[in-house]
């Protein structure tokens, strides 16, 4: 009996079995080491939703409402689908980078029935997680390939309306997804009117942020940005061909898209968020590289702006 | 000057795994395999540069032709950028899997020059050996310093110098550390002499 206690204080202690506080109504359901990151699914009992989580406190990746698994539970997420506004016509070929627990191309799916839908995720523990736990599915129209994004866009031969770009690893960057050379790939894979979106989750500004624009901005002609109201989120768009777009023409794109669509979130209150990137730019910042992406020691260094 | 060599060496042999990192990422990404590789990579060198350094050693070594050990690597590691992008790209179109591309192409760039890095040790302390008596602290010294020399290089690199300079020019710059550092010991006479009962004789 004494033994037993001594054992369990003794694992305890040398195997905590989350690397994170939970909330006071939230529990484990499930939790790995995947090739890639540590993966942990919660339930928050009062609330009502289920999270997926990586091991930096606080840090939580996805998560859905278990009332309503369909809709888009985080604010980054609808905030990306502004993107659909800045196309003439419903997207046909969609590319996600980086599934997390699935849940935009899911909803990208569910509207748009016709859109071929690829999903590229490198870790399959995910993969596997956002089937058990999340209610995703594959189907003839929104399949899942299981490797590197950057080696997917460099071996794929289609060409995309939207490229979604949100393959952060928990809080770890992967620099060789951040680079002018990846950007130019990616964008020999958008269709002439296609769009890049990008979620980059970083504190306005930093060393990584001010990067981040300029090498965005070295690759597309321009760069829209939609900053999340509560998640210290932004959402870059980009586009391939060079006409401007102005605030008063997404936001009646999105308008139209309302009410066409009837999305369970208000898309135009997105729009309405539309900036141009030229607050955010400062010529300073040094471009990413393949040869010269310092990005994770970048996210703790201060802006040089100023 | 020996001792200081060594440490070198040994800084140059980790920085450089730490930058192959960056050199595979575009084509093979960061996954734990090409982690795996690198490390399996640089490890093999090592020690096969560890045996024939000892066989070398025994063979009338000179200063000199430690010199034109450590400028082998340095003359790689210069002109690296000129064929890592084509190996690192033939080896993509190949496609041989997740597990072998970043192991070949780890192999293809990184073994050569960890060989001749690690020759470098067991050839100094033939050198420096002078008396049978004090060859354990000799070598003892050689290994620390060497071991040394690749926590500082691993530290920097991966905290600093990847903040201030490209992966090519860094990877360059110590090619040529390691030219520069050769330099002297292609004219230098280094020998413990006839005194091989002296103790630390030879510094």
């Amino acid at each position: 009996m004494f033994n037993k206690i001594y054992l369990t204080v003794l694992c305890s202690l040398l195997f905590p079995l989350s690397g994170f506080a939970l909330g006071p109504s939230e529990k484990l359901l499930t939790e790995k080491n995947s090739l890639y990151q540590y993966i942990a699914v919660t339930e928050d009992a009062a609330k009502h939703e289920r999270y997926l989580r990586s091991n930096k406190k606080d840090l939580i990746q996805g998560g859905i409402s278990l009332d309503a698994p369909a809709k888009m539970l985080f604010e980054y997420t609808r905030t990306a689908f502004v993107s659909l506004a800045f196309l003439p016509d419903d997207p046909r070929d969609v590319l996600f980078a980086g599934l997390g627990i699935g849940a935009m191309p899911r909803y990208l799916n569910s509207y748009y029935h016709e859109a071929n839908i690829d999903v590229v995720e490198i870790d399959t523990d995910i993969i596997q997680v956002a089937k058990e736990y999340f209610y995703f599915k594959e189907n003839k129209n929104l399949k899942i390939h299981a490797g590197d994004a950057r080696q997917f866009v460099k071996r794929s031969k289609k060409k995309y309306d939207i490229i979604f770009l949100d393959a952060y690893q928990g809080d770890y960057i992967p620099f060789h997804l951040t680079t002018v050379e990846f950007l130019r790939e990616v964008k020999s894979r958008l269709k002439d009117n296609g769009v890049v979106v990008s979620n980059i989750l970083s504190p306005y500004r930093n060393k990584f942020f001010d990067s981040m624009i300029m090498t965005y901005k070295k690759i597309f002609p321009y760069l829209y940005i939609f900053k999340g109201k509560k998640s210290g989120n932004f959402i870059f768009v980009v586009t391939k061909n060079f006409d401007l777009k102005d605030k008063d023409g997404i936001e009646a794109a999105a308008k139209k898209l309302q009410s066409l669509r009837q999305f369970d979130f208000d898309l135009p209150e997105t729009a309405s968020r539309f900036e141009y990137s030229m607050a955010y730019e400062w010529s300073g910042a040094n471009i990413l590289t393949d040869d010269f992406a310092p990005v994770n020691l970048y996210k703790y260094q201060d802006s040089e702006a100023k | 000057m020996i001792y200081f060599i060594v440490f070198v060496c040994g800084a140059v042999v980790m920085s450089f795994e730490i930058l192959g990192s960056r050199v595979l990422a575009p084509n093979f990404g960061n996954s734990v395999f090409v982690w795996g590789s690198l490390i399996s990579v640089f490890l093999t060198g090592l020690s096969a540069g560890y045996y024939l350094g000892g066989r070398i050693a025994d063979i009338r070594p000179s200063s000199k032709k430690l010199g034109l050990i450590i400028i082998a690597p340095g003359v790689l590691l210069l002109t690296f950028p000129l064929y890592s992008g084509p190996v690192s790209d033939w080896i993509f179109m190949k496609d041989l899997g997740v597990r072998s591309s970043p192991l070949l192409a780890s192999a293809i760039l990184f073994l050569v020059p960890s060989v001749f890095l690690g020759i470098v040790s067991p050839y100094t302390a033939k050198l420096m050996i002078c008396s049978l008596h004090t060859s354990g602290k000799t070598i003892g010294t050689l290994y620390a310093l060497s071991t040394f020399g690749s926590i500082i290089g691993t530290l920097i690199t991966s905290f600093y110098l990847i903040t201030i300079a490209g992966v090519s020019s860094l990877i360059m710059g110590q090619g040529i550390l390691l030219i520069i550092l050769a330099m002297p010991l292609l004219f230098m006479k280094l020998q413990c002499g006839t005194d091989y009962t002296g103790s630390g004789g030879g510094k």
